[in-house]
């Protein structure tokens, strides 16, 4: 089976990073490659094998295949690994099917679960390291799973979603990014009638706009968006006013009517969803947050380098949002249908050009493209959708 | 026809259009240029320099000039009004040259608009170099007029050619008024003034400069009589620079015995045209000895 | 005698034609049988300037006494004058302004005004730095007024400095300065650049507040201002005038003084801009290229330092001072006999060159907004009876249109780009949804009052400016312009006037007439 496999290679590892630091595609040198590999083995009863029809790249895909990901993860990981979460793919019977990746208690066959998979908080399952499979938080980091970005991979009941009829694979292998950004919108409890900002407009940025639509009750969302696609599906998917990064300051004190000392805002926007994870964005976001107000975390932000000062001088609370509750993802197929996600899947890859995919999604803004994912329906009949 | 395309407006002049009518030009050149600057005192003081330092020897050398009836001049006080013959450019420097001491660094000197003026560069030439001023040759402009007037009631002494330009074969051309019509305006008195030979250095169309003899001749300084016009002053004038020559060739006495009798020669020489003008010229009797042979050497070769 | 200004129509002998580019030139070859509009020569300056002032001090018009008879010793006496947009470009020293206020204020010494506080009428203009007050006042007015606080700039958003005077039988709220409107006279100082400066619009706009202007400066009253040029035309002055004479019947009595100016607008080694073309001479043309290729190679904050240290040697041809009507119909009339020119007939394309300057960007930036109000608002309004260019017509205007602002001055401008005409373009959306949420912006109003900002609504104001020209045009194109903030502004960028014109002839048809305004200096097209 050819897969894209993700090996331990401390050269390759320290390479990926030098060529991405240095503005080239990691990519290139880096530790990921397309092999032959064994389908992997069900590990027990209650698995299945998936074969991916889609499979998504992800930001913290990029992150990996540069070597720019936290050393966080590395507990977390197992190598070799098949990367790609964002799933949608067939079980043996035909029945279509979207990923959760996390791997929780239950697909680890941990019995009894830890006190958040017992209350549903799989994302937040506290024995991601444990159990019959290999370390790896989610699939696409564990060794004993295979990953989206292969013709085959293994999945447990706990993670399956069965995908409706009437849905796209295109709309499908959005769930799973829409899902995170619905988690982010339920956790953050957004104030009726809130101004909200909302930093980067890649695809959880724009996931991000559309949730806060459509589950909550935000007054003003104001997003920065620095390519004109992303302007575009940004105001369209709900976003009241739509600026250029540079200029969100200005728009948030416009909005909330705030004075300016220096620069710096007297108010600002009650909530902040940084989509980034950058430094600049965070920086941004805790210069545009009101005093008391909450800076939620979706992108994935690695090691930064942030002053804290206004975090601490005005009481702002910063909140991290990864991954999502086993019942967010029946909100997030509603929320796809309903804000027609499908259309932000901007270029499907056959999995042999996966460095042109790769380089293409680093670049999606810039290309005018939203989400790039491999498609892996070639070897089968491919699907009636183009 | 323009052989060279012409630049490109705006580096180039621009087009006129047809729809809009030309103003009348209004031109600072010929008899409109301005030649208030060069009587300042830096370009007086600098023609002065200029004028003994390098056109004195330099016509001397070129021109040696016999001067006579310098006496004349000497209780007449400025302004002056010279009048001469003219059949050369070494004319007007020759003049100024010989010119007494007290009036040739406050003269002027009448110059053809139409041929020293015509451009900017070259009426700023000929007035700081000669202290030329632009008159009308062939009409009495009252522009030309007002400017000569009041430089000479402001005491410039002013060198005037009333032959209107270089003879274009040697004899003298009839006269026009114009120096006397401004000793009739300004009652300054008219110095008549012959020379000789400078055809010989430049003539009018020739090539080259030929050191050569010359003859300066000042006359008796006349004044316009009582209710005289400006054309019998003007004939007058003519008739004692004719005397002059008359001297100069056949000797004071002789000269006045002519004049008295009316049989002094005439400097406009006999006939209207023809071959006897030409053959009657001083200068082409003379030139036997050297004229070169015929057929010219490179018609034989072909 | 100055030659009256006339129209040329092209032909092949026609040279190319100078266009302004913003802080550039440019020359174009406008196609064979398009006609060239070019500005009356400028009238002679008066020769005694302080003493025509006096004169028309002493003999006032309509039924005002003479100024010294109006002053009296224990009186509260008010002196408003026009503030920075006005002249343009400024002038050289001294100005007018200064001239006719030590005229005034000598009288007032005479008769003994002790109470004499001087108001630079802002309306929501950027107050003015001490050097522009220095420019504008002379050293001697500002060191007698400023250190005492008795130089004051009008801060509209200050509710103890303005007063409500009611309503018109129309219901529009009139609210003022209450120094002005509770002093025994005011003295208004105009600068009347062009025919819709002066008569009741200067106390009625220059001393008002947002609560007073919005009746008169909005989509609806411009796009019935046609044009804000013919004073009998526009809505927006019969708006003020009810205004006035509303404040008039509240007994407040207002001394007016007009001045009018020539179009001899540009310093000598400019001079070429106001010659036409084929009458340039070498120097002309010699200083024309050393000029333009020396700018196109300079820095563009450089280039702006060079256009805004430009003082104009613009001077006065006539003052009237008086009862404000009876003195804005004569003034009106010096500045028809400056920049009257007659055209005939409309034409289906307008082109124009942008100069560097409005009357919002004197010393500052001009932003893109400008850029559209300046040709939009202010030139396309350049007439009389009917606009230059039919209705469905086509405007192609030439300049760069850089996305700069001045930080300073024009801050809610920056917002108004990137957040209002980034949604619409449409004069009266933005109005509606828009407006208010601006004008009531405290950090606006922050800057307004206490730095040297335009205030929050001033934007829109520049916006219903082009309403009338924006309803009446089917296509509006900016040669050379910025692609990005062209498209931001509802126009169409084109890089030549060829394309431009291509463009054009979608709207317009294949053959259509051409007619270029060659402006500044100034001139009013009178289209028969």
């Amino acid at each position: 089976m050819k897969a894209l496999v993700y090996e331990r290679s401390i050269p390759k590892f320290a390479a990926a990073r030098v060529a991405s630091a240095l503005g080239g595609a990691g990519s290139r040198v880096g530790p990921l490659h397309l092999t032959d590999v064994d389908e992997p083995a069900l590990p027990g009863p209650g698995w299945h094998r998936v074969r991916p029809r889609l499979a998504g790249i992800c930001g913290s895909d990029l992150a990996t295949v540069d070597a720019k990901s936290s050393r966080w993860f590395e507990g977390v990981v197992s190598f070799p690994f098949v990367p790609g979460h964002e799933v949608v793919g067939d079980l043996d019977d035909g029945t279509r099917v979207v990923l959760e990746p996390v791997l929780a208690c239950a697909a680890r066959g941990i019995d009894p679960p830890c006190d958040a998979c017992a209350a549903g908080d799989n994302g937040n399952c506290e024995r991601i390291s444990f159990g019959c499979l290999e370390p790896g938080l989610q699939t696409g980091y564990c060794a004993d799973t295979g990953g989206g970005w292969s013709h085959a991979l293994v999945a447990h009941d706990s993670q399956l979603h069965t995908v409706p009829d009437a849905m796209s694979d295109e709309a499908a292998v959005m769930v799973e990014p829409a899902a995170c950004a619905t988690h982010a919108v339920q956790s953050s409890a957004i104030p009726e009638g809130a101004v909200v900002a909302v930093l980067g407009a890649g695809t959880l940025g724009l996931c991000s706009i559309a949730a806060l639509r459509r589950l909550a009750l935000p007054g003003t969302v104001i997003a920065g968006a620095k390519h004109d696609v992303q302007r575009r599906l940004a105001a369209d998917l709900g976003a009241d006013v739509v600026v250029a990064p540079g200029e969100m300051a200005r728009a948030v004190r416009r909005q909330t009517r705030s004075l300016s000392v220096d620069g710096r805002l007297t108010g600002g926007a009650d909530v902040v969803v940084d989509c980034v994870g950058s430094a600049d964005s965070l920086e941004q976001a805790l210069a545009v947050v009101r005093p008391k107000g909450t800076i939620v975390l979706v992108g994935m932000p690695g090691s930064v380098r942030v002053d804290l000062t206004p975090l601490w001088q005005r009481e702002i609370r910063l909140v991290g949002s990864y991954a999502y509750r086993h019942t967010t993802f029946a909100t997030a197929f509603e929320l796809v249908a309903e804000s027609r996600l499908e259309r932000l899947v901007s270029a499907l890859y056959p999995l042999e050009r996966w460095r042109e995919a790769l380089d293409h999604a680093a670049a999606s803004g810039r290309r005018g493209a939203v989400k790039i994912a491999f498609d892996l329906r070639s070897t089968k009949k491919r699907s009636a959708k183009p | 026809m323009r052989l060279r395309p012409r630049a490109r407006f705006p580096l180039g002049a621009p087009t006129w259009p047809t729809g809009v009518p030309r103003p009348p030009v209004v031109r600072d050149t010929g008899v409109n240029y301005d030649t208030a600057w060069a009587r300042k005192y830096p370009a007086r003081l600098a023609r002065a320099l200029w004028l003994d330092g390098v056109t004195r020897p330099l016509i001397k050398g070129l021109a040696a000039p016999d001067i006579d009836g310098l006496d004349r001049l000497d209780a007449l006080p400025a302004p002056v009004i010279f009048a001469a013959n003219h059949s050369s450019h070494v004319d007007t420097p020759l003049v100024l040259t010989s010119l007494p001491e007290r009036f040739r660094h406050r003269t002027a000197v009448a110059a053809g608009a139409d041929y020293f003026f015509d451009k900017r560069w070259k009426g700023g030439l000929w007035a700081l170099s000669i202290n030329a001023i632009p008159i009308e040759r062939t009409r009495v402009s009252p522009q030309s007029t007002k400017l000569a007037v009041s430089l000479i009631q402001d005491g410039w002494s002013l060198v005037i050619f009333p032959e209107g330009g270089r003879s274009p074969d040697g004899w003298g051309q009839s006269h026009r008024a114009g120096a006397a019509y401004l000793a009739v305006r300004t009652g300054a008195p008219v110095v008549p003034v012959h020379l000789h030979g400078t055809r010989r250095i430049l003539k009018k169309g020739g090539k080259g400069v030929r050191p050569s003899h010359t003859e300066v001749t000042f006359g008796r300084p006349l004044r316009a009589a009582e209710g005289e016009s400006a054309a019998d002053l003007a004939v007058r004038i003519e008739r004692s620079i004719a005397v002059l020559a008359d001297e100069r060739s056949e000797g004071f006495w002789d000269a006045r015995r002519n004049a008295a009798a009316g049989a002094t020669p005439a400097l406009t020489g006999p006939g209207p045209t023809g071959w006897r003008r030409a053959w009657a010229l001083e200068e082409n009797r003379r030139r036997q000895g050297t004229s070169k042979p015929w057929p010219p050497r490179s018609a034989a070769r072909d | 005698m100055p030659r009256p200004g006339f129209v040329l129509d092209v032909d092949r002998s026609t040279p190319p034609t100078l266009f302004w580019h913003g802080e550039q030139f440019r020359t174009e070859r406008l196609p064979t049988g398009s006609r060239i509009i070019y500005p009356p020569e400028p009238l002679a300056a008066l020769e005694d300037i302080d003493g025509a002032i006096r004169h028309a001090l002493l003999n006032p018009l309509g039924d005002s006494q003479p100024l010294p008879s109006l002053l009296t010793s224990g009186m509260k006496l008010t002196i408003c004058f026009d503030d920075i947009s006005l002249p343009l470009p400024p002038m050289q020293r001294p100005d007018i302004r200064q001239r006719v206020i030590e005229a005034v204020l000598d009288m007032a010494a005479d008769a003994g005004v002790d109470d004499v506080v001087l108001i630079a009428a802002l309306a929501l203009h950027r107050r003015m730095t001490e050097p522009e007050l220095r420019h504008a006042l002379g050293d001697r007015v500002y060191d007698s007024f400023a250190p005492s606080g008795r130089l004051t700039q009008l801060d509209a958003e200050d509710p103890e400095q303005m007063l409500h005077l009611g309503t018109t039988d129309q219901g529009e709220d009139v609210e003022i300065s209450k120094r002005a409107a509770t002093s025994d006279l005011i003295v208004y100082v105009n600068i009347n650049l062009v025919a819709m400066d002066g008569g009741h619009k200067s106390v009625a706009t220059g001393l008002a507040s947002y609560r007073s202007l919005k009746h008169h400066h909005n989509v609806r009253t411009l796009q019935h201002s046609r044009s804000l040029m013919d004073q009998k035309r526009s809505e927006l002055h019969t708006s003020n005038w009810r205004m006035g004479r509303h404040i008039a019947a509240q007994g407040i009595k207002i001394f007016q003084i007009e001045t009018t100016m020539n179009t001899n607008t540009f310093p000598d080694q400019f001079s070429f801009l106001m010659k036409r073309e084929w009458e340039w001479t070498a120097r002309d043309r010699m200083s024309y290229m050393a000029v333009s290729r020396s700018l196109d190679r300079t820095p563009s904050r450089l280039r702006t330092t060079i256009f805004q240290g430009i003082k104009s040697p613009h001077q006065m041809t006539s003052v009237q001072a008086g009862e404000v009507e009876a003195v804005h119909e004569v003034t009106t009339a010096n500045v028809h006999r400056q920049q009257l020119v007659e055209v005939e007939g409309q034409t289906d394309i307008l082109t124009m060159g942008l100069p560097y300057i409005c009357p919002y960007n004197v010393n500052s930036v001009m932003n893109p907004i400008l850029v559209a109000c300046l040709g939009l608002g202010y030139f396309f309004n350049l007439y009389r009876n009917k606009p230059l260019v039919r209705e469905g017509g086509v405007l192609i205007m030439h300049h760069p249109t850089p996305r700069a602002f001045h930080p300073v001055h024009h801050p809610s401008y920056i917002d108004f780009f990137d957040q209002v005409l980034a949604q619409t373009t449409d004069p009266l959306e933005i109005e509606a949804k828009f407006e208010t949420s601006f004008a009531t912006d405290p950090w606006y109003i922050h800057l307004y009052r206490t730095s040297h900002a335009y205030h929050g609504v001033h934007p829109f104001y520049m916006w219903y400016w082009c309403a009338h020209a924006l309803q009446h045009l089917g296509m509006v194109i900016i040669v050379g312009g910025d692609p990005k903030s062209v498209r931001r502004l509802g126009f169409k960028p084109a890089s030549t006037l060829s394309d431009a014109l291509e463009m054009a002839s979608d709207v317009v048809g294949p053959s259509p007439t051409l007619t270029h305004l060659h402006a500044p200096p100034l001139l009013i097209a009178d289209v028969k």
